[in-house]
């Protein structure tokens, strides 16, 4: 394998010898062998200054590397939270089972496919959602996730290599202009696919009309979007378009008076109906479902400032961003020539960090400005770990030039010269539109020596995460920046004084720095008019789960959970309403729908045994267990404690294997007591903020849901989510069909045509697969003492 | 230069230095695990956790540099507590023996382990006082006793239990051979124990049977004037009168006698004491007495004037205290149709609690440790366990019927040992610690302890079950971490040998490990 080390020798020529290259070098190494071959390892240390000790310790911390070689496609199963709640553990099973993977197999016995568990996919409005190499299959059931395989493999076969191209379209006057979403929930939505077709059929027409790529409209749950705008004519927007109905749509509004296909939003395309009136409505009043509320109510309470000119702006055409006032407050502080005065307009507007823990911006800086040592160092944090969120990623990706305005002002505020951006590895167009960005800055002039001929110096360097929650936290991202395993520090001393290479570092988090542009256009007070208490201004939320209308939202601090998820949101499909909410991932807590009225405010949550988080939030409904939803974020919390301190490495892993058992109706007496305890150990002597608030989750729901907890301690799952907890079986509604009987993988039923079907539940492995067939919806689904006749969604 | 209170101490200090420091300048020590002084903080045991009272945190001193008007405290019960529950928590995933099971099974606890290992490196003189440090009989033992030890000896989960009993038996006959080198000489024997706390008082031992001649072994041992009375003509009790002949040699049983006689303990034969009045006159001649007569007069152990039960005369737990402050009863007065090894291990215990009494300190018996265990094997553990052992069968001796082992036999069967005790039994900071803060292996249940591995190089052996992940070798040599969360462990990068990891950082690794992760192969 000689000369195929010569991409070591590559990587090493173009990262460095420095030990602080090694997670560029290996992410390289992967990208070429899709695993790390230890020869290849091995190379590296004799070319660098990377010990194995070093090599090793980094390669085995982060979950994006792997060390056995994998098979011909990667699937990655999200097992984020709102994928959690729509059942990707059944996902995960049916893959397993349909590739035959044996226990502890990832890999089919033919190479073909490797079966991953990711931690969100960042399209959470899609769940339950899997990704095979770059094409993301979404809204899966058991049964429809062998079809994505099919359909993968026939695209293979047809060698269409889905790519990406974000060519900024040119726009003229006079044009007809047709928007399509090309944010992470489009582009998994199939956006690309359709964007080819509307381009093939605008060149076939010959028409005179751009087509035109917008970052997140918020409207996630619809996706693909295709809005078009003719000539003085009001916007009309189409939500799940197909690929085949792209040339359609295109037609329509190049050749009036056609007939057109109006798609109706609905899962099944069955169901789509066929419009025959000319009128369009505008996009304010545009039902996108009969049973949704117009979507001006979707955005009625909203205030956009982080995600300004949603849905207009072209992601990467930095002179429409101009156009919408982009770069004038960069502008006018350079101008102005004090950088004090900004440090002070920002912490007059009452900004408090977004990344989680709400610490003022303005002190932060004021403290990183006064440091004595030099040089001082930026670090935007784009790592975005928790597994039921998507802000950053959306800003990343629709907003780059925004973002960045806010990292070059901070930085001139603070007197700094070099900045990071840290992005996670598994968002790949957020690192691809960044990339983009930056290049187009540099070349003109808004960034590197003298920017915009001020006289100050900047220069921002990507790096990419590698797959770790903890790295979010703000000593272990610069232990990450500087080649290391991502395990945090004591602090103090904090980054503000002594950070990267011990030199006073900013850190902040990507929506804090999104929001900076906005408070020094429009000034601090119009900032600190909205909101409530000391929490000011706005929050960008992801919204998922079970609700109607999920997306990328932003709020005005203060807004009720409430008014989010029914007015925003749209309620829930199911019409018991929402049960409770998720606020928070990992770190946060389930708030009950009887707090509803709580405004989100950091004090208001935090009072409700809840955090403000980064902005994930998860609505939940009466088929999610508390206890089922507690074990699954203290797996997440337990995988991703970096191992360092004894309160979270061992005491995350005791406190899961008491939720395990109660899961299983293993439950010991005395084991709610019990979780409380090691609940106060683990939270009161970890080292950092992931041990610190890893118990939230546990208490959050003892104590609101402690009922829940007794019941799965008396062997009940009342949400019928605990799979031991639950038993299937056939009501005398069965037809005989033996549709059932047919599908079950494991023949747990024998098919017994025209008579009423048995289910052996010795065999059964609760797949839900014959719930799912049944034609008269005779299988239904019990747990000791829980009535049977729940349906769970 | 900031100015803190500790502990209602007050104290100025150079900027930059830690709590823990500053504590130490006061002269008040804290618990460490993952600290290496020299080496920046770590912070990953938290055992040195101390309350920073101004802002109610608890905060790791090692990594907490002082700050102006701070005020700690680091000795409340919450602050114990915590570090308790530390404790508790490593435990919880700890997969090791402090003791191995054969010792923690033998009622003398005897160390059979470095017994063995003694045997093996020829160490027979070291090897006697091993077995003599808890059994005042071995060469009679090891060939009456009916070896629970051996029941429980790991060696049997892979084919057969090392003979433990013929290997104490064959340390003992060649300490008590007339021509051995090092013959047990009085002196010898004293050395190798604890002084007495007072040696001039004299103890009356009634009964001379297994357990007392063991009592007096060790009281004599210490420098205590022993008389021991009994009403036959010889010593030995029930070794004399009851265990058959074939088995136990009469020369086998006066030689171990003569051991005893020569530490200056005076036999006192045909002598009857009567529970009233002949324990009256011992009382006032006496400062201590030990009751140990046996049962050779049936149920008759309700005369004696101390409390007693339906089955013996009563005795405390540990320190065999009859309900008479001066008398320590032991053997089958208080518990019928025992093991002679029981009998041997209670007259251990009573030299010892009459030895606390007599000097003055709190009577409490042999002192307890900390005793992690691995209890049941786990599949594959016995093939780690293996892995340094011989993979030969079991020694039989050569020679008719009830010999012994030849040296080289001895040493045959020693090397089968798979050395299940903690080499740093003895120096191990996180067993110390779990003794000071009453620390518990059973409190965080639920548990699934980590498999228990074993890598051994020429000279170190690794165990990364009982690793708590406190970094220092991380940082002193070429060891990782490897992997994340609950999984991380110490281990050598790309599967390479464990020598070369450690390189020349070997001893510095084995010295600073605060556990037995990291030990030397050979006994410190
Ligand atoms: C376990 C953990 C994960 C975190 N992850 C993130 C993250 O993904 N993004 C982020 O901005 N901050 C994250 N934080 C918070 C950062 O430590 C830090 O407070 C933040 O980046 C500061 O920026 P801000 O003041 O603008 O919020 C995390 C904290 C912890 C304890
Ligand atoms: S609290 Fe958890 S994640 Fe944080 S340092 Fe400790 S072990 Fe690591
Ligand atoms: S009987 Fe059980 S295993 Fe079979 S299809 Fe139904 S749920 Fe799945
Ligand atoms: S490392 Fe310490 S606690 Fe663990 S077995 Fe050895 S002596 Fe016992
Ligand atoms: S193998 Fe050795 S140390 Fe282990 S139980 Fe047996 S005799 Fe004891
Ligand atoms: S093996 Fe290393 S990390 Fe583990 S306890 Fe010993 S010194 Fe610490
Ligand atoms: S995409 Fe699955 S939870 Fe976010
Ligand atoms: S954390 Fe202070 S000694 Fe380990
Ligand atoms: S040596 Fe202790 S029981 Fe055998």
């Amino acid at each position: 394998m000689s000369e195929d080390l010569q991409c070591v020798d590559e990587a090493v020529a173009e990262f460095g010898r420095d030990a602080s290259a090694v997670i560029p070098i290996l992410q390289r190494l992967q990208q070429r062998y899709r695993y790390l071959p230890e020869a290849a390892l091995r190379r590296v240390c004799e070319l660098t200054e990377i010990t194995p000790a070093a090599i090793a310790g980094v390669s085995t911390f982060y979950s994006q590397f792997r060390h056995k070689p994998v098979g011909r496609h990667i699937i990655s199963i999200c097992h984020g939270t709102a994928c959690h709640v729509k059942g990707s553990e059944l996902i995960q099973d049916a893959l397993a089972r349909d590739l035959k993977l044996g226990e502890g197999e990832d890999t089919d016995s033919n190479g073909v496919f490797t079966l991953e568990r990711v931690a969100c996919l960042g399209c959470c409005t899609l769940a339950p959602v899997i990704k095979i190499d770059d094409i993301t299959y979404g809204h899966l059931t058991s049964q429809t996730v062998s079809r994505a395989l099919h359909d993968f493999l026939e695209l293979e076969k047809r060698g269409i290599v889905p790519e990406r191209h974000d060519r900024t379209a040119a726009k003229g006057a006079g044009l007809a202009e047709i928007r399509i979403g090309v944010g992470s929930c489009c582009e998994a939505g199939g956006s690309q696919s359709v964007r080819r077709e509307l381009e093939a059929e605008v060149k076939r027409l010959g028409a005179a009309a751009v087509i035109k790529p917008v970052g997140c409209v918020g409207m996630c749950h619809q996706t693909p979007l295709v809005q078009i705008i003719t000539g003085g004519g009001e916007p009309v927007t189409y939500a799940k378009v197909r690929a085949e109905e792209a040339a359609r749509i295109v037609r329509r509004h190049l050749k009036p008076g056609g007939i057109v296909r109006r798609i109706r939003a609905g899962v099944d395309t069955v169901l789509e109906h066929l419009l025959t009136d000319d009128t369009w409505e505008p996009v304010s009043r545009y039902a996108l479902d009969v049973r949704d509320a117009p979507v001006c109510s979707f955005l009625g309470k909203q205030k956009r400032i982080a995600s300004e000119w949603c849905g207009d702006l072209d992601p990467l055409d930095i002179t429409e961003y101009a156009a919408h006032g982009g770069w004038t407050a960069l502008k006018a502080c350079l101008k102005a020539g004090q950088p004090e005065q900004i440090v002070e307009e920002v912490t007059r507007s009452g900004l408090r960090g977004r990344g989680g823990a709400g610490f003022p911006t303005g002190r932060k800086w004021a403290v990183v400005r006064a440091a004595p040592g030099s040089p001082k160092y930026l670090v935007c944090n784009g790592d975005e770990g928790d597994p039921g969120a998507f802000m950053d990623r959306m800003l990343l990706e629709s907003f780059p030039y925004r973002v960045l305005e806010g990292i070059v002002i901070s930085a001139y505020a603070m007197g700094i010269h070099e900045g990071f951006l840290y992005i996670r590895a598994e968002y790949p167009l957020a690192l691809q539109r960044i990339r983009a960005a930056l290049a187009r800055m540099e070349s003109d002039g808004l960034l590197g020596s003298s920017l915009l001929g001020s006289g100050f110096d900047l220069t921002l360097k990507i790096v990419e995460g590698a797959g770790a929650f903890v790295s979010g936290e703000e000593t272990a991202l610069l232990a990450s920046i500087e080649g290391q395993r991502a395990m945090p520090k004591f602090r103090p001393p904090y980054p503000a004084e002594s950070g990267l290479w011990g030199k006073p570092t900013a850190i902040n988090n990507v929506e804090t720095l999104a929001m900076v542009p906005w408070i020094l256009r429009n000034g601090a007070g119009a900032f600190q008019e909205m909101g409530a208490g000391s929490s000011r201004g706005t929050k960008v939320f992801s919204l998922a789960g079970k609700v109607v209308r999920g997306g990328l939202i932003e709020v005005p601090m203060g807004i009720s959970v409430r008014d989010i998820v029914n007015e925003i949101g749209g309620g829930t499909p199911d019409e018991r309403g929402f049960k409770a909410v998720q606020i928070g991932g990992p770190s946060g807590g389930c708030l009950p729908a009887s707090l509803g009225n709580t405004p989100v405010t950091y004090e208001s949550l935090a009072a409700e045994g809840c955090i403000m988080g980064s902005g994930g939030l998860v609505v939940l409904d009466h088929s999610d267990c508390m206890v089922d939803l507690a074990r699954y974020f203290m797996t997440f919390t337990q995988h991703e404690s970096c191992g360092k301190c004894t309160p979270c490495r061992v005491g995350t892993k005791r406190m899961l294997e008491i939720l395990e058992r109660l899961c299983e109706g293993r439950g010991v007496k005395g084991d709610i007591e019990r979780l409380e305890e090691f609940a106060r150990t683990t939270a009161g002597g970890s080292l950092c903020g992931l041990g610190k608030t890893a118990a939230n989750p546990v208490l959050s729901t003892i104590r609101h849901f402690r009922d829940e907890y007794q019941a799965h301690l008396e062997g009940r799952c009342p949400a019928l989510k605990c799979r031991k907890l639950v038993a299937y079986t056939i009501t005398e509604d069965c037809i005989g069909c033996t549709k059932c009987a047919q599908i079950c993988p494991v023949e747990a039923i024998t098919p017994a045509p025209y008579r009423k079907h048995e289910i052996q539940q010795d065999k059964c492995t609760k797949c839900d697969s014959c719930r799912q067939v049944c034609p008269s919806n005779a299988v239904v689904l019990g747990s000791p003492g829980v009535s049977v006749d729940k349906e769970v969604g | 230069m900031p100015q803190l209170t500790i502990n209602g101490r007050s104290v100025t200090v150079e900027n930059g230095v830690t709590v823990l420091e500053a504590a130490r300048g006061l002269g008040i020590t804290l618990p460490t695990l993952c600290h290496l002084p020299g080496k920046p903080a770590f912070t990953s045991c938290m055992i040195c956790v101390v309350k920073n009272e101004v802002t109610g945190r608890l905060i790791p001193s090692c990594s907490a540099p002082v700050m102006e008007g701070m005020v700690i405290t680091t000795d409340s019960d919450e602050v114990r507590q915590e570090r308790k529950k530390i404790l508790d928590l490593l435990l919880s995933e700890h997969s090791g023996d402090c003791e191995a099971p054969c010792t923690t099974t033998c009622p003398a606890r005897m160390d059979i382990p470095l017994m063995i290992r003694q045997i093996a490196g020829g160490q027979l003189k070291e090897a006697y006082e091993t077995v003599t440090d808890r059994i005042a009989l071995p060469a009679v033992l090891g060939r009456i006793c009916p070896a629970p030890c051996e029941k429980a000896c790991r060696r049997g989960h892979h084919d057969a239990p090392v003979s433990i009993c013929l290997l104490k038996r064959f340390a003992a006959d060649e300490a008590l051979k007339v021509d051995a080198d090092v013959p047990p000489s009085p002196e010898g024997l004293r050395r190798t124990s604890r002084a007495a706390s007072a040696p001039d008082k004299r103890i009356a031992i009634i009964g001379a049977g297994p357990a007392g001649l063991a009592a007096a072994f060790y009281l004599a041992r210490s420098g205590y004037a022993c008389t021991v009375l009994d009403e036959h003509e010889a010593p030995g009790g029930q070794l004399r009168y009851r265990v058959a002949r074939d088995k136990l040699p009469m020369d086998v049983l006066d030689r171990e006698i003569d051991v005893i006689r020569k530490l200056g303990v005076l036999f006192q034969m045909n002598t009857r004491i009567e529970p009233g009045a002949g324990i009256q006159r011992l009382k006032a001649n006496y400062d201590a007495i030990v009751l140990t007569p046996g049962r050779t007069h049936g149920d008759s152990w309700h005369l004696w004037p101390v409390e007693s039960d339906g089955r013996g005369v009563k005795v405390e737990t540990g320190t065999f205290r009859t309900s008479d402050p001066m008398i320590f009863a032991g053997g089958e007065v208080v518990h019928a149709g025992q093991m002679s090894v029981r009998a041997v291990a209670h007259g251990k215990s009573i030299a010892c609690a009459i030895d606390q009494w007599l000097g003055g300190r709190p009577v409490v018996g042999l002192e307890k440790s900390f005793e992690s265990r691995l209890g049941q094997l786990k599949e594959g553990e016995i093939g780690e366990m293996m892995k340094d052992a011989d993979p030969g069968t079991r020694v039989e001796p050569e020679g008719e019927h009830g010999a012994g082992y030849s040296t080289d036999k001895a040493v045959q069967e020693s090397r089968r040992c798979l050395q299940c005790d903690c080499r740093k039994a003895k120096h191990c900071k996180l067993r110390d610690l779990s003794v000071e803060y009453g620390a518990s292996q059973k409190v965080f249940t639920g548990s699934s302890r980590t498999k228990f591995v074993k890598t051994v190089s020429p000279q170190v052996i690794f165990e990364p079950g009982k690793c708590i992940k406190c970094g220092i070798c991380v940082r002193l040599s070429g060891l990782a971490f490897l992997g994340r969360g609950y999984e991380t462990v110490v281990g050598v990068p790309f599967g390479d040998s464990l020598k070369s990891a450690l390189g020349s950082a070997a001893a510095d690794c084995v010295r600073n490990c605060p556990t037995g992760a990291l030990a030397w192969k050979a006994d410190a």
